[in-house]
Protein backbone atom coordinates (compact mmCIF):
# COMPACT_ATOMS: atom_id res chain seq x y z
CA UNK A 1 0.00 0.00 0.00
CA UNK A 2 1.43 3.16 -0.97
CA UNK A 3 1.27 6.54 1.29
CA UNK A 4 -1.85 8.26 2.23
CA UNK A 5 -2.09 12.08 1.18
CA UNK A 6 -3.20 14.26 3.88
CA UNK A 7 -6.71 14.79 3.61
CA UNK A 8 -6.95 17.44 0.99
CA UNK A 9 -9.29 20.26 2.45
CA UNK A 10 -8.70 20.78 6.44
CA UNK A 11 -11.18 22.73 7.63
CA UNK A 12 -11.32 25.17 10.70
CA UNK A 13 -13.20 28.14 12.25
CA UNK A 14 -17.37 28.32 12.66
CA UNK A 15 -19.51 25.79 11.00
CA UNK A 16 -21.92 27.36 8.92
CA UNK A 17 -24.83 24.48 9.32
CA UNK A 18 -27.46 26.56 7.05
CA UNK A 19 -25.19 25.81 4.30
CA UNK A 20 -27.26 22.33 4.21
CA UNK A 21 -30.28 24.37 3.85
CA UNK A 22 -28.92 25.75 -0.01
CA UNK A 23 -27.40 22.34 -0.58
CA UNK A 24 -31.25 21.18 0.04
CA UNK A 25 -33.23 23.98 -2.31
CA UNK A 26 -30.48 23.33 -4.51
CA UNK A 27 -30.98 19.58 -5.20
CA UNK A 28 -34.54 20.32 -4.84
CA UNK A 29 -34.19 22.74 -7.88
CA UNK A 30 -32.02 20.71 -9.96
CA UNK A 31 -34.52 17.92 -9.94
CA UNK A 32 -37.49 19.91 -10.24
CA UNK A 33 -35.84 21.52 -13.23
CA UNK A 34 -34.07 18.97 -15.18
CA UNK A 35 -34.36 15.56 -13.55
CA UNK A 36 -32.53 13.45 -11.43
CA UNK A 37 -29.72 12.87 -13.36
CA UNK A 38 -28.52 16.48 -13.58
CA UNK A 39 -28.16 16.25 -10.15
CA UNK A 40 -26.08 12.99 -10.19
CA UNK A 41 -23.95 14.68 -13.05
CA UNK A 42 -22.95 17.43 -10.45
CA UNK A 43 -22.49 14.77 -7.16
CA UNK A 44 -19.92 12.78 -9.78
CA UNK A 45 -17.94 15.92 -11.18
CA UNK A 46 -17.68 16.61 -7.15
CA UNK A 47 -16.33 13.16 -6.62
CA UNK A 48 -13.85 13.35 -9.63
CA UNK A 49 -12.76 16.89 -9.52
CA UNK A 50 -13.25 18.19 -6.17
CA UNK A 51 -12.18 15.13 -4.04
CA UNK A 52 -9.51 13.89 -6.80
CA UNK A 53 -7.17 13.55 -3.61
CA UNK A 54 -9.12 11.06 -2.04
CA UNK A 55 -9.97 9.04 -5.09
CA UNK A 56 -6.23 8.99 -5.95
CA UNK A 57 -5.64 7.31 -2.64
CA UNK A 58 -8.50 4.89 -3.68
CA UNK A 59 -6.60 4.17 -6.90
CA UNK A 60 -3.27 3.32 -4.77
CA UNK A 61 -5.04 1.04 -2.67
CA UNK A 62 -5.50 3.41 0.16
CA UNK A 63 -9.15 4.08 2.02
CA UNK A 64 -7.69 5.30 4.90
CA UNK A 65 -8.44 9.59 3.96
CA UNK A 66 -11.80 8.30 2.42
CA UNK A 67 -12.31 7.24 6.53
CA UNK A 68 -10.75 10.12 7.69
CA UNK A 69 -12.83 12.93 5.33
CA UNK A 70 -15.83 11.34 6.17
CA UNK A 71 -15.15 11.27 10.28
CA UNK A 72 -13.71 14.74 10.25
CA UNK A 73 -16.78 16.45 8.77
CA UNK A 74 -19.18 14.58 10.84
CA UNK A 75 -17.15 15.44 14.17
CA UNK A 76 -16.70 19.20 12.94
CA UNK A 77 -20.80 19.04 12.29
CA UNK A 78 -21.89 17.40 15.76
CA UNK A 79 -23.09 13.54 13.45
CA UNK A 80 -22.78 11.17 16.29
CA UNK A 81 -21.21 8.05 14.33
CA UNK A 82 -19.02 4.96 15.08
CA UNK A 83 -16.41 3.55 13.05
CA UNK A 84 -16.28 -0.43 12.66
CA UNK A 85 -13.30 -2.42 11.01
CA UNK A 86 -13.37 -6.20 10.35
CA UNK A 87 -10.47 -7.40 8.21
CA UNK A 88 -10.18 -4.86 4.90
CA UNK A 89 -14.19 -3.62 5.57
CA UNK A 90 -14.24 0.23 7.02
CA UNK A 91 -17.92 1.03 8.26
CA UNK A 92 -19.05 4.15 9.38
CA UNK A 93 -21.85 3.80 11.04
CA UNK A 94 -24.02 7.57 11.15
CA UNK A 95 -26.60 7.39 14.18
CA UNK A 96 -27.54 11.04 13.73
CA UNK A 97 -26.48 12.70 10.32
CA UNK A 98 -25.87 16.09 11.01
CA UNK A 99 -27.08 17.61 7.74
CA UNK A 100 -30.64 15.83 7.84
CA UNK A 101 -30.53 16.87 12.00
CA UNK A 102 -30.20 20.10 11.77
CA UNK A 103 -32.92 20.89 8.42
CA UNK A 104 -36.10 18.64 9.95
CA UNK A 105 -34.64 20.78 13.42
CA UNK A 106 -35.85 24.30 11.51
CA UNK A 107 -38.77 22.58 9.91
CA UNK A 108 -37.52 22.45 6.37
CA UNK A 109 -38.33 19.45 4.38
CA UNK A 110 -35.72 17.57 3.59
CA UNK A 111 -36.15 16.99 -0.76
CA UNK A 112 -36.78 13.40 -2.08
CA UNK A 113 -32.86 13.41 -2.97
CA UNK A 114 -31.58 14.79 -0.27
CA UNK A 115 -30.86 11.53 1.57
CA UNK A 116 -29.54 10.07 -2.21
CA UNK A 117 -26.62 12.63 -2.37
CA UNK A 118 -23.94 10.54 0.29
CA UNK A 119 -24.91 7.07 -1.97
CA UNK A 120 -24.14 8.74 -5.43
CA UNK A 121 -20.66 10.58 -4.23
CA UNK A 122 -19.30 7.26 -2.58
CA UNK A 123 -20.35 5.34 -5.80
CA UNK A 124 -18.70 7.97 -7.74
CA UNK A 125 -15.48 8.31 -5.57
CA UNK A 126 -14.91 4.17 -5.91
CA UNK A 127 -15.56 4.26 -9.49
CA UNK A 128 -12.60 2.63 -11.23
CA UNK A 129 -10.79 1.79 -8.36
CA UNK A 130 -10.05 -1.01 -6.13
CA UNK A 131 -12.70 -0.58 -3.91
CA UNK A 132 -15.99 -0.01 -3.07
CA UNK A 133 -18.16 1.90 -1.14
CA UNK A 134 -21.62 0.96 0.03
CA UNK A 135 -24.28 2.99 1.17
CA UNK A 136 -26.83 1.56 3.20
CA UNK A 137 -29.65 4.44 3.49
CA UNK A 138 -31.50 3.75 6.87
CA UNK A 139 -34.02 6.48 7.32
CA UNK A 140 -33.77 10.23 6.95
CA UNK A 141 -30.61 11.04 9.45
CA UNK A 142 -29.35 7.21 9.60
CA UNK A 143 -26.91 5.52 7.33
CA UNK A 144 -23.97 2.96 7.21
CA UNK A 145 -21.41 3.50 4.75
CA UNK A 146 -18.68 0.83 3.80
CA UNK A 147 -15.64 0.49 1.95
CA UNK A 148 -13.83 -2.19 1.10
CA UNK A 149 -11.84 -4.08 -1.74
CA UNK A 150 -14.11 -4.98 -4.61
CA UNK A 151 -14.67 -8.78 -4.39
CA UNK A 152 -14.13 -10.96 -7.47
CA UNK B 1 -23.09 14.07 3.49
CA UNK B 2 -21.93 16.92 1.45
CA UNK B 3 -20.06 18.67 4.52
CA UNK B 4 -21.01 22.57 5.25
CA UNK B 5 -17.64 23.04 4.86
CA UNK B 6 -17.59 21.99 0.70
CA UNK B 7 -20.74 23.76 0.20
CA UNK B 8 -19.23 26.60 -2.25
CA UNK B 9 -17.06 23.50 -3.75
CA UNK B 10 -20.76 21.85 -4.38
CA UNK B 11 -22.05 25.08 -5.56
CA UNK B 12 -19.44 25.89 -7.74
CA UNK B 13 -19.66 22.60 -9.69
CA UNK B 14 -23.40 23.45 -10.01
CA UNK B 15 -22.45 26.72 -11.83
CA UNK B 16 -20.21 25.52 -14.01
CA UNK B 17 -22.57 22.60 -14.95
CA UNK B 18 -25.52 24.88 -15.89
CA UNK B 19 -23.18 27.58 -17.34
CA UNK B 20 -22.44 25.26 -19.78
CA UNK B 21 -25.63 24.66 -20.53
CA UNK B 22 -26.01 28.05 -21.31
CA UNK B 23 -25.45 31.37 -19.34
CA UNK B 24 -29.39 31.44 -18.97
CA UNK B 25 -29.70 28.28 -17.15
CA UNK B 26 -26.91 29.72 -14.49
CA UNK B 27 -28.97 32.99 -14.16
CA UNK B 28 -32.70 31.46 -14.21
CA UNK B 29 -31.13 29.44 -10.94
CA UNK B 30 -29.44 32.53 -9.37
CA UNK B 31 -32.72 34.10 -9.90
CA UNK B 32 -34.53 31.30 -7.62
CA UNK B 33 -31.83 31.71 -5.18
CA UNK B 34 -33.05 35.88 -4.78
CA UNK B 35 -36.81 34.51 -5.05
CA UNK B 36 -35.86 32.30 -2.23
CA UNK B 37 -33.36 34.47 -0.15
CA UNK B 38 -36.19 37.85 -0.73
CA UNK B 39 -38.73 35.84 0.93
CA UNK B 40 -36.10 35.77 4.37
CA UNK B 41 -34.72 39.08 4.09
CA UNK B 42 -36.78 41.63 2.31
CA UNK B 43 -38.45 42.65 4.70
CA UNK B 44 -36.29 42.73 6.96
CA UNK B 45 -34.40 44.88 5.44
CA UNK B 46 -36.95 46.81 4.29
CA UNK B 47 -38.33 47.42 8.49
CA UNK B 48 -35.09 47.71 9.22
CA UNK B 49 -33.19 49.95 6.74
CA UNK B 50 -29.29 50.21 6.90
CA UNK B 51 -29.18 48.98 10.60
CA UNK B 52 -30.99 45.72 9.42
CA UNK B 53 -28.14 45.14 6.59
CA UNK B 54 -25.32 46.18 9.25
CA UNK B 55 -26.81 43.10 12.15
CA UNK B 56 -27.36 40.66 9.35
CA UNK B 57 -23.56 41.01 7.60
CA UNK B 58 -22.27 41.49 10.90
CA UNK B 59 -23.29 37.83 11.87
CA UNK B 60 -22.84 36.52 8.49
CA UNK B 61 -18.82 37.66 8.92
CA UNK B 62 -19.10 36.07 12.00
CA UNK B 63 -20.18 32.71 10.86
CA UNK B 64 -19.36 32.40 7.57
CA UNK B 65 -15.17 33.29 8.84
CA UNK B 66 -15.27 36.25 6.91
CA UNK B 67 -12.28 38.75 7.20
CA UNK B 68 -14.14 42.02 6.42
CA UNK B 69 -15.05 45.30 8.04
CA UNK B 70 -18.52 46.18 8.35
CA UNK B 71 -19.69 49.94 8.63
CA UNK B 72 -23.06 51.84 8.86
CA UNK B 73 -22.67 55.59 7.70
CA UNK B 74 -25.28 57.97 7.69
CA UNK B 75 -25.45 57.26 3.98
CA UNK B 76 -24.67 53.77 3.27
CA UNK B 77 -24.23 50.30 4.56
CA UNK B 78 -20.57 49.08 3.60
CA UNK B 79 -19.11 45.31 3.96
CA UNK B 80 -15.61 45.61 3.03
CA UNK B 81 -14.51 42.06 2.36
CA UNK B 82 -10.66 41.47 2.88
CA UNK B 83 -10.82 38.07 2.65
CA UNK B 84 -13.91 36.26 1.24
CA UNK B 85 -14.16 32.36 2.50
CA UNK B 86 -16.27 31.56 -0.44
CA UNK B 87 -13.80 32.33 -3.29
CA UNK B 88 -10.81 31.45 -1.23
CA UNK B 89 -12.17 27.80 -0.57
CA UNK B 90 -13.38 28.06 -4.36
CA UNK B 91 -9.59 28.40 -5.61
CA UNK B 92 -8.49 26.08 -2.81
CA UNK B 93 -9.65 23.37 -4.73
CA UNK B 94 -8.76 20.72 -7.20
CA UNK B 95 -11.70 21.19 -9.62
CA UNK B 96 -10.99 24.76 -10.08
CA UNK B 97 -12.95 28.10 -9.74
CA UNK B 98 -16.01 28.48 -12.28
CA UNK B 99 -14.76 32.43 -13.68
CA UNK B 100 -18.35 34.05 -12.94
CA UNK B 101 -18.36 32.68 -9.65
CA UNK B 102 -18.08 36.20 -7.71
CA UNK B 103 -21.29 37.22 -9.39
CA UNK B 104 -23.38 34.68 -7.52
CA UNK B 105 -23.01 36.96 -4.47
CA UNK B 106 -24.70 39.79 -6.17
CA UNK B 107 -27.34 37.44 -8.03
CA UNK B 108 -29.34 36.91 -4.64
CA UNK B 109 -28.55 40.33 -3.20
CA UNK B 110 -29.55 42.45 -5.90
CA UNK B 111 -33.45 41.19 -5.91
CA UNK B 112 -33.46 41.16 -2.12
CA UNK B 113 -32.61 44.99 -2.07
CA UNK B 114 -34.87 45.75 -5.28
CA UNK B 115 -37.68 44.04 -3.11
CA UNK B 116 -36.65 45.82 0.43
CA UNK B 117 -36.72 49.09 -1.85
CA UNK B 118 -32.52 49.96 -1.14
CA UNK B 119 -29.67 49.96 -3.55
CA UNK B 120 -27.02 47.55 -3.60
CA UNK B 121 -23.50 48.10 -5.43
CA UNK B 122 -20.88 45.54 -5.51
CA UNK B 123 -17.15 46.78 -6.46
CA UNK B 124 -15.45 42.98 -6.63
CA UNK B 125 -12.18 44.60 -7.55
CA UNK B 126 -11.04 41.23 -9.65
CA UNK B 127 -12.19 37.90 -10.14
CA UNK B 128 -9.42 36.20 -8.83
CA UNK B 129 -8.59 37.91 -5.36
CA UNK B 130 -10.74 37.15 -2.53
CA UNK B 131 -11.74 40.87 -1.40
CA UNK B 132 -14.82 43.41 -2.42
CA UNK B 133 -16.36 46.13 -1.14
CA UNK B 134 -20.10 45.89 -1.12
CA UNK B 135 -22.21 48.79 -0.40
CA UNK B 136 -26.24 49.30 0.05
CA UNK B 137 -27.74 52.67 -0.02
CA UNK B 138 -30.98 54.41 0.68
CA UNK B 139 -30.78 56.63 -2.44
CA UNK B 140 -30.25 55.77 -5.65
CA UNK B 141 -28.17 58.63 -6.74
CA UNK B 142 -25.50 57.98 -4.09
CA UNK B 143 -25.73 54.18 -5.16
CA UNK B 144 -25.28 55.60 -9.04
CA UNK B 145 -21.90 57.84 -7.89
CA UNK B 146 -20.39 54.49 -5.85
CA UNK B 147 -21.25 51.97 -9.28
CA UNK B 148 -19.20 54.88 -11.59
CA UNK B 149 -16.77 54.69 -9.03
CA UNK B 150 -16.12 51.30 -9.14
CA UNK B 151 -13.40 49.08 -10.48
CA UNK B 152 -15.04 46.12 -11.34
CA UNK B 153 -18.69 46.35 -10.97
CA UNK B 154 -20.82 42.97 -10.26
CA UNK B 155 -23.73 42.74 -13.07
CA UNK B 156 -25.04 39.28 -12.58
CA UNK B 157 -27.70 39.41 -15.53
CA UNK B 158 -26.19 42.05 -17.78
CA UNK B 159 -24.65 39.33 -19.62
CA UNK B 160 -21.33 41.21 -18.57
CA UNK B 161 -18.33 39.86 -20.57
CA UNK B 162 -15.81 38.40 -18.00
CA UNK B 163 -13.01 40.79 -17.93
CA UNK B 164 -10.47 41.93 -14.72
CA UNK B 165 -9.16 38.67 -14.10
Amino acid sequence: MRGINRMRYRETGQVHMDFHRTTNGTIAYLRRQYGQEMVDTVLRRMARDVYRAIRSDLMAGNPESLVEHWTCFLEREGGEHSVERDGDSIRVVVQRCPAASYLQGRGVALDAAFRRQTTVLNSALAEGTPFEVITEVLDDTRYIETVRRRRP
Amino acid sequence: MIPSDHFVRFYNEVFKVLDELGSNHLEEYWRELGRLQSLELSQRFRDGGLQACYDYWANIVHEENCEADVELTADYFECRMRRCPSLSKVQDNDAGAFERYCDHCMAWVEPVMQAAGLYAVMDMQSRSEPHCVFRVYRDPESARDFENAAKLLSKPYDRMEVAGC
